[in-house]
Formats: C-alpha cells, sequence, structure tokens
C-alpha cells in the first residue's frame, strides 16, 4: 500500500509544532530510512500513518484512503495491515514471549492452528524458539528488540514500521536485525525505519528522508546519514 | 478458533489475577440475589395467602352465649338467597376445631380448664362477594357480638402484603444498584489494570468488540456466579423455613412446593446475567472508546 502525507502539520500543544507541512509519498515496497535528530518528528509520522494521531492539517492516505476519515471497524482492518516496532518495544510484561507474539493474531481472529504455526515460525526466523517461554523482563535488550520485531511481522503486515529497530544494539546484532528487515522488505513489505544508527544507514544504502525540527530537509535515494560534509 | 481461546484464556486470567476482588464481588451479588430472592418469596407467599383468604366462602358470626339467640341468628341466616348453609358450631366444637388445627399444639390448649372459645353460627355463602352483605346484615342483629369473615382478614392481609411488595421493591432498586456498583468498579479496576494492554489491542487492529468482549464475559460470569450461589443458598434455606413455620404455625397456608424457589431463581439468574453485562460493557466499552480514539 502506498502511503501519502499532503501538506501534513501536526502540532500538540499550541507552541508544539511535531511535524510542519510534510509532502511525502512512500511506495509499495520501498525501504526508507527516517533520519534526524532527536524530537525532530520522527515517532510522531510514524504515529499518523496508524491514525494513533491525526494530523492538524492535511491529510494522510495510506492506498488511496484518507485515514481521518476512516470508520472504527475499518481503522481496524487497516491496522492489520501495518505492523508497528515501537522505540520502547511495548511488549506485554505478563506474557511470555510465544504468548506476546501469538496475542496480536488471536485478538484479529486468526484461527488457533495458524497462531501456532506462524509463532513458531516467527520464533524460529528471529532465533527466539528457546526463549519462547521467557517474560520480556527476563530477556536482554536485544532479545525483546527481537520479539518487538517479531510481533510486528507475525500478521504478515504489508506496511512495517519500525522505530529505531537497533537502538541499543551491537553492531553485529544490529546487522542480523538490518538482515532480517531487508528480507521481510524483500517479501514486498514496505518498511520505514526510524534511525539514528549511522552504521545501519551507510552499510545498506535505501532512500533516505531527513527531519529537522519537524520540516522535511531531505528526501534521498540511495543516501547517506549525513550530507557530505554535514557534521 | 484461535479467537474463542483467546477470549476464554483472556477471561480466566482476568478472575484469577484480580481473584480476591472476584471473591468479594461474587460475596456481594450473593448476599444482594438472597435479599432479593428472600423478599420475593415473601411477597409472593403473603399474596397466596390472601388468595387463599379471599376464596373462602365462610362468614362465622359470634352471638351471646345463648342457645335461644343462636337459634334466632341462624334462622334469619338461612333466609337469605345467596347462603348456601347454616350450621351452629357450639364452644366445644369450635375448640375440638382448633386443636386440630394445631395439631401437635394442641396440648397447650388442653392446660386451659375453661373453654375460652364463644359458640358462633357458621355461615357458608355462595360467592365470595357476598359475603361483605350478609356480613353488614348481620352485625346489625341485637344478638350478634361480632362478624369474623375473609374479607376482614384478607382486607389486613392485603394491607400487609401491599406494605411487603413496596418495601421488596424498594429492596430490590437498592441492593440492584449496589450490586452493579460492585460489579461496576471491578470491572474498571480490570480495565484499568490494563491499559497497556488495550492500547496495544487496539493497535494492532483488535476490534473493539473484541477488546471488551472479555471484560463483558468477566462481568456476566461473576454476576450469574453470584445469582446461581443466592438460589443455592434459597433452596436450602426456603427448605428450612417452611418447615419450621408448618410445625410452629400449621395452619398458615404457604407455597411449599420448591418449585416456586427455581422460579424466582430463575429470575434472579436472568438478572445476574443482565447485570453483569450491562456493568461490564458500560465499564469497559467507555474506556475502550476512550483508548481508541485518535489526538
Ligand atoms: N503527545 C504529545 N504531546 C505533546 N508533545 C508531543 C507529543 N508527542 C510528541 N511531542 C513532541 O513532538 C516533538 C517530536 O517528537 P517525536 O517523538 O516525534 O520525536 P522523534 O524524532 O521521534 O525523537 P527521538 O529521536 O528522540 O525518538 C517533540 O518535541 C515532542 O516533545
Ligand atoms: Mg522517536
Amino acid at each position: 500500500m502506498e502511503i501519502r502525507f499532503a501538506g501534513v502539520t501536526k502540532q500538540f500543544l499550541p507552541d508544539i509544532v511535531a511535524l510542519q507541512d510534510i509532502f511525502l509519498t512512500i511506495e509499495k515496497g520501498e525501504f526508507v530510512y527516517l533520519v534526524g535528530p532527536t524530537g525532530s518528528g520522527k515517532t510522531t509520522l510514524l504515529r499518523l500513518v496508524t491514525r494513533e494521531l491525526v494530523p492538524t492539517k492535511g491529510r494522510v492516505t495510506v492506498g488511496d484512503v484518507n485515514i481521518r476519515k476512516i470508520a472504527s471497524h475499518n481503522l481496524a482492518y487497516l491496522r492489520r495491515n501495518i505492523g508497528v516496532v515501537f522505540q520502547d518495544f511495548r511488549l506485554l510484561p505478563d506474557l511470555t514471549v510465544y504468548e506476546n507474539i501469538a496475542f496480536v493474531q488471536e485478538v484479529i481472529g486468526v484461527s488457533s492452528h495458524d497462531v501456532q504455526k506462524r509463532t513458531n515460525d516467527v520464533l524460529d526466523r528471529l532465533g527466539l524458539w528457546r526463549r519462547r517461554s521467557l517474560f520480556p523482563e527476563q530477556l536482554s535488550g536485544g532479545e525483546q528488540q527481537r520479539v518487538a520485531i517479531g510481533r510486528a511481522i507475525a500478521n504478515s503486515p504489508s506496511i512495517l514500521l519500525a522505530d529505531e529497530p537497533t537502538g541499543n544494539l551491537d553492531i553485529d546484532t544490529a546487522d542480523e536485525i538490518m538482515q532480517l528487515l531487508l528480507s521481510i522488505n524483500a517479501s514486498g513489505t514496505t518498511l520505514i525505519v526510524a534511525t539514528h544508527n549511522q552504521y545501519i544507514v551507510d552499510s545498506y544504502r535505501q532512500r533516505v528522508i531527513e527531519l529537522r525540527k519537524g520540516r522535511l530537509v531531505r528526501d534521498e535515494k540511495k543516501g547517506r546519514y549525513r550530507v557530505d560534509g554535514d557534521f | 478458533m484461535g479467537t474463542f481461546r483467546y477470549v476464554m484464556r483472556d477471561t480466566w486470567r482476568l478472575l484469577s489475577r484480580h481473584s480476591g476482588l472476584s471473591l468479594l464481588t461474587i460475596i456481594t451479588s450473593v448476599a444482594v440475589f438472597f435479599l432479593v430472592g428472600a423478599s420475593i418469596l415473601f411477597v409472593l407467599n403473603t399474596r397466596y395467602l390472601v388468595e387463599a383468604v379471599e376464596g373462602d366462602l365462610t362468614v362465622q358470626a359470634y352471638v351471646r352465649d345463648s342457645q335461644e339467640a343462636l337459634e334466632v341468628v341462624a334462622r334469619k341466616a338461612s333466609s337469605y338467597d345467596s347462603v348456601s348453609s347454616v350450621r351452629v358450631v357450639t364452644s366445644g366444637e369450635a375448640l375440638e376445631r382448633l386443636k386440630a388445627r394445631l395439631g401437635k399444639l394442641a396440648e397447650a390448649v388442653t392446660l386451659l380448664d375453661e373453654n375460652p372459645l364463644p359458640p358462633s353460627v357458621e355461615i357458608q355463602v355462595k360467592k365470595a362477594s357476598f359475603a361483605t352483605v350478609i356480613a353488614r346484615e348481620l352485625i346489625a342483629m341485637p344478638e350478634v357480638e361480632e362478624v369474623v369473615y375473609a374479607g376482614t382478614v384478607a382486607e389486613r392481609l392485603q394491607k400487609i402484603s401491599h406494605f411487603v411488595a413496596r418495601l421488596s421493591i424498594v429492596v430490590l432498586v437498592v441492593s440492584l444498584a449496589s450490586a452493579a456498583l460492585v460489579l461496576f468498579n471491578t470491572i474498571r479496576i480490570g480495565v484499568f489494570a490494563r491499559k497497556e494492554e488495550i492500547s496495544k489491542m487496539l493497535l494492532v487492529g483488535a476490534s473493539r468488540t473484541f477488546v471488551v468482549f472479555p471484560y463483558v464475559l468477566q462481568g456476566v460470569i461473576l454476576g450469574t456466579a453470584g445469582a446461581a450461589l443466592s438460589v443455592l443458598l434459597l433452596w436450602f434455606s426456603y427448605g428450612m423455613a417452611i418447615t419450621a413455620l408448618e410445625r410452629s404455625l400449621p395452619f398458615l397456608r404457604l407455597l411449599t412446593d420448591r418449585i416456586i424457589v427455581l422460579r424466582v431463581g430463575a429470575v434472579l439468574v436472568l438478572a445476574g446475567v443482565s447485570v453483569g453485562w450491562i456493568c461490564s460493557w458500560l465499564a469497559a466499552s467507555r474506556f475502550v472508546r476512550q483508548a481508541s480514539r485518535s489526538i
């Protein structure tokens, strides 16, 4: 599904403008890095795609639908097509690794046979099989990160939004996560990765969109984390 | 179905996570539904008693103690078309009757050395509605001291039964409201404890109905369990109450068939289901609607 921002402004309080006048189109199947200093509006942009937030001005469309106008049950269906890896993971602390991943499938009515199969697949793919019956607090940061990704891809979404998926990870683990994200993208899923990680952006070159103080300042194919000579 | 299993597991999680609270809620609703059930049964019994008395066609005229007076009254009574039979009941006969009615307690009566019961003329009218007319005619006679017929007794009983019925409506409203409040709060606590999970569910595309469902089920289970346990309690205590009353007041006509408890019980369980349903739905859906609002 195509994602389009048309003149989007998001203002929180009268004096906090998180995003300003954003025009942006992300095609189906694209891989996009969202970069920019802290507080520049990356998370806000992602939250507008899931309609956790609605724009103060302008329009966000996902697959030709203005998501502001969508009815609540259709919103639920839209969200089933969007996987989200949160900056702070937001795993459910009372559920095991397995249950955290199974949960998002169960709540949208996947049959229990399929839940079992898909959850096991995901656990396998993310190398979490041995950790399946542990609770989030018993996991390392990188493992929690992987559970969060596993949960986001469990429903095979057509769009995956990853907010800092390699935060707090060493280079090797970040590499693993990137391989995983690339393979998900290769299977046709649109990816938007918000990140501060210069290493991954420069090693796995993709489209780069840069925000500064809520404004889009750069949109570059096969870009780098920083513009040459910019420090 | 994955969904079904999830809902079951989740409901169980809700109930067991806050097991103390669940228990408290059940105990409260047992108390409430017991109270409601008991007052309904009481009202039904007084109604039954009133009906039984109202249907009685007997008019009893107590007469000054002289054979002559008795005969005068009996003759006068026989002259009415609406009267089907007239009989003179002597003091001795009256005493025998009382003994028979009292059953085991009859011994108490034999302790009296003098027969305190007055003789009377017992008149059967053809229809209950004639009783008042006949009673009025008889009381006008100088020989007659007092007339007792179903109407007077029924009237008194009716007053009591009205009062009880009104009281029990108050009991019903107050106690159901308090049960509803307790249930509502229990569910709300469950909802608040899982704010994060709820917003998560909504964000991955769970429908509101689905999110609310386990809470509604939790409410229905608590409400129904409370009502069902109270019916069980009513079943046994009604049996005991009836047995005790029959022993001490054998002349009282009561609803001795315990099927009545089951009928009232069915109503209570239905009330339990509805109260549980409505309260939990209100508690959960309002919160979920708020949580699903985009800012
Ligand atoms: N709910 C909110 N209410 C008020 N202000 C908010 C809210 N959410 C975000 N903001 C503000 O919007 C601005 C952008 O925040 P956002 O989280 O999008 O930044 P970010 O680019 O994701 O930063 P980081 O890299 O640190 O995650 C910040 O100044 C933040 O304080
Ligand atoms: Mg952020």
